[in-house]
């Protein structure tokens, strides 16, 4: 059986046009997606069932056991951490806000170590969004600023960018000019009509002076920024006002570097600048396929996008504060609920080494790294390939996932909805 | 030899990203990335070791030639291994440094780690199911 327009479960491109072939229950092939795609639906590697860690080794128990532990040490805590959201779908990131404020704990996602940056950016001078079917249909100059999609999002060229044409762009590759901005060649520098090889940490000050440049004010600029020449700097300026409709994609080429959140408010003032000579956007290029759905789950829920702190018995939100990383390097919790994620692989190991205190409860499809730090790991139904749910692209935009295969595990939205219901009765059988 | 250290994704870490035990994941993720000229000053060759030290924390990868990568800085594939010596500081906004660290590079005989090896160190244990 071919079951087709699945949409894929791995990035924040969400391509919604793969084909997946079905025999007897098992994924067997799958048609358009890329690499990272494919292999996400071909991994067979799962967890069988819920595990618990023992002295002597790893002992399989029941789910009504799991279920009923995991709500007994969110009890006992007096300060759980609950992370990660970002591999699940809308309806389970709306279960663990739930739970979250029932157990006065702190929720936080990936985004705290990806796009939260982005966020605070975002907070202070706004967003100039739009969807990726614009950028399609619309743009003729691509900045991918930080950011290798090549690699990170594969089809994001294709579908979107400098191989699709558009309903104003009939001939994407000869129509549209490709900047990317970078401190080493990649392979979508490659691909770049112009190149900004910037020195690391350099950021800010180009972006910086290709404000100026636009603004009229060019005459400020030395010979060379951050090992980018002045020629080059007011060749693409020169490029950016001149363009018909320009969209400016980022990734943690600013987030992660020095000056962070800064470094992304001064790349939003140069499309605020760029859009007084033309029509500018700007979109993060977020990662995990469900990032940006807890982003927009979170906030509707409790007024904040991610770390929110609920021990006040009110949502509370101080990113430095109550993000996940500092929480733990602070070795300020006494029990983690990880849920579809990875901290002890993506974590800095001063945090990490906080896992091994304090009892971690993960709910994960795959054995990962964390599960190296857990007490206890249910393994669920994959969100968009044996469970259906909700996710947001990285535009924003809210689709269906669908369910291609029953594999014949719980979904994370279950779990966390029957933890919460303990919680809520008293924690009675 | 002090160098700037960058981590991200690439292809191959993404692939094994939901399969991380793998030998595949573990070897993308200790991969170092360096220019041809800085292997030539730490006197090795692609295919030899090296250690990475911050604050006190290092790591062995295995060195690997690029031309992409500017003389100076080594890139490593994000993950486990880099994450050993990434500091925990966020500097008030709960995203650490996970590029643009000033590390201490240096040629080791000594053998890399497997990303199950890499949590225990932390004390974790590994799953061998």
């Amino acid at each position: 059986m071919i079951v087709r327009d699945v949409i894929c479960p791995f990035c924040a491109c969400l391509c919604d046009d793969l084909d997946v072939h079905v025999e007897e229950g098992k994924v067997t092939a799958v048609d358009n997606a890329c690499d990272l795609g494919s292999h996400k639906f071909l991994t067979d590697h799962r967890m069988k069932g819920p595990v618990r860690r023992t002295a002597s080794g790893w002992q399989e128990i029941t789910l009504e056991e799991a279920i009923c532990e995991t709500a007994e040490l969110l009890m006992a805590a007096e300060r759980p951490l609950l992370y990660g959201w970002s591999g699940t779908c809308g309806e389970a990131q709306s279960a663990g806000v739930h739970l979250a404020e029932l157990v006065g704990g702190v929720i936080d996602a990936t985004t705290s170590v990806c796009h939260g940056p982005s966020i605070l950016a975002i907070q202070e001078v706004g967003h100039p969004g739009c969807t990726l079917g614009q950028v399609k249909n619309r743009a003729n100059v691509v900045v991918y600023w930080g950011c290798n999609p090549m690699h990170a999002h594969p089809r994001h060229l294709s579908r979107y960018t400098t191989y699709a044409d558009g309903f104003f762009v009939r001939n994407a590759f000869k129509e549209r000019k490709v900047i990317v901005a970078d401190v080493r060649g990649t392979d979508s520098t490659n691909v770049a009509d112009e190149f900004i090889r910037l020195q690391p940490g350099g950021d800010y000050a180009v972006l910086g002076a290709l404000r100026a440049i636009v603004r009229g004010k060019g005459d400020v600029v030395p010979e060379e920024v951050a090992g980018v020449s002045r020629e080059q700097l007011f060749r693409i300026a020169e490029i950016c006002k001149k363009a018909r409709y320009g969209a400016f994609f980022f990734g943690m080429g600013l987030t992660q570097t020095a000056g962070k959140y800064k470094n992304v408010r001064n790349a939003i003032e140069l499309v605020d600048e760029l859009s007084r000579h033309t029509k500018w956007t700007l979109t993060p290029m977020r990662g995990h396929f469900n990032v940006y759905g807890f982003n927009e789950v979170c906030t509707w829920m409790t007024g904040y996008p991610y770390a929110v702190d609920f021990s006040r018995g009110m949502a509370f939100y101080n990113p430095g504060e109550t993000t996940a990383v500092d929480i733990l390097a602070r070795k300020e919790c006494d029990m983690c609920l990880v849920v579809a994620s990875d901290p002890a692989a993506h974590f800095p190991a001063e945090a990490v080494e906080h896992f091994s205190s304090i009892p971690v409860v993960q709910l994960d499809p795959f054995p990962n790294l964390t599960t190296a730090f857990s007490r206890i790991q249910i393994p669920v139904a994959v969100s968009g390939i044996d469970a259906e749910g909700t996710a947001y692209r990285m535009d924003g935009v809210p689709l269906r996932l669908r369910k291609v295969v029953d594999r014949g595990y719980p979904e994370d939205a279950m779990i966390l909805s029957a933890i919460t219901r303990r919680i809520a009765d008293g924690g009675g059988p | 030899m002090r160098m700037v250290l960058n981590t991200g994704r690439t292809i191959p870490q993404g692939n094994f990203v939901e399969y991380k035990p793998s030998p595949e994941y573990g070897a993308e993720t200790s991969r170092a990335f360096l220019a041809p000229l800085d292997l030539m000053d730490l006197g090795i060759e692609a295919g030899d070791r090296v250690r990475i030290t911050y604050g006190g924390r290092s790591v062995v990868l295995t060195a690997a030639a690029s031309d992409d990568v500017p003389p100076g800085t080594l890139f490593v594939p994000y993950g486990a291994h880099a994450n050993h010596v990434v500091p925990a500081a966020t500097h008030g906004t709960g995203m650490p440094d996970f590029k643009g660290i000033g590390v201490e590079v240096e040629h080791t005989g000594e053998p890399v780690k497997t990303v199950w090896e890499l949590m225990e160190d932390l004390g974790g244990k590994r799953y061998d199911r």
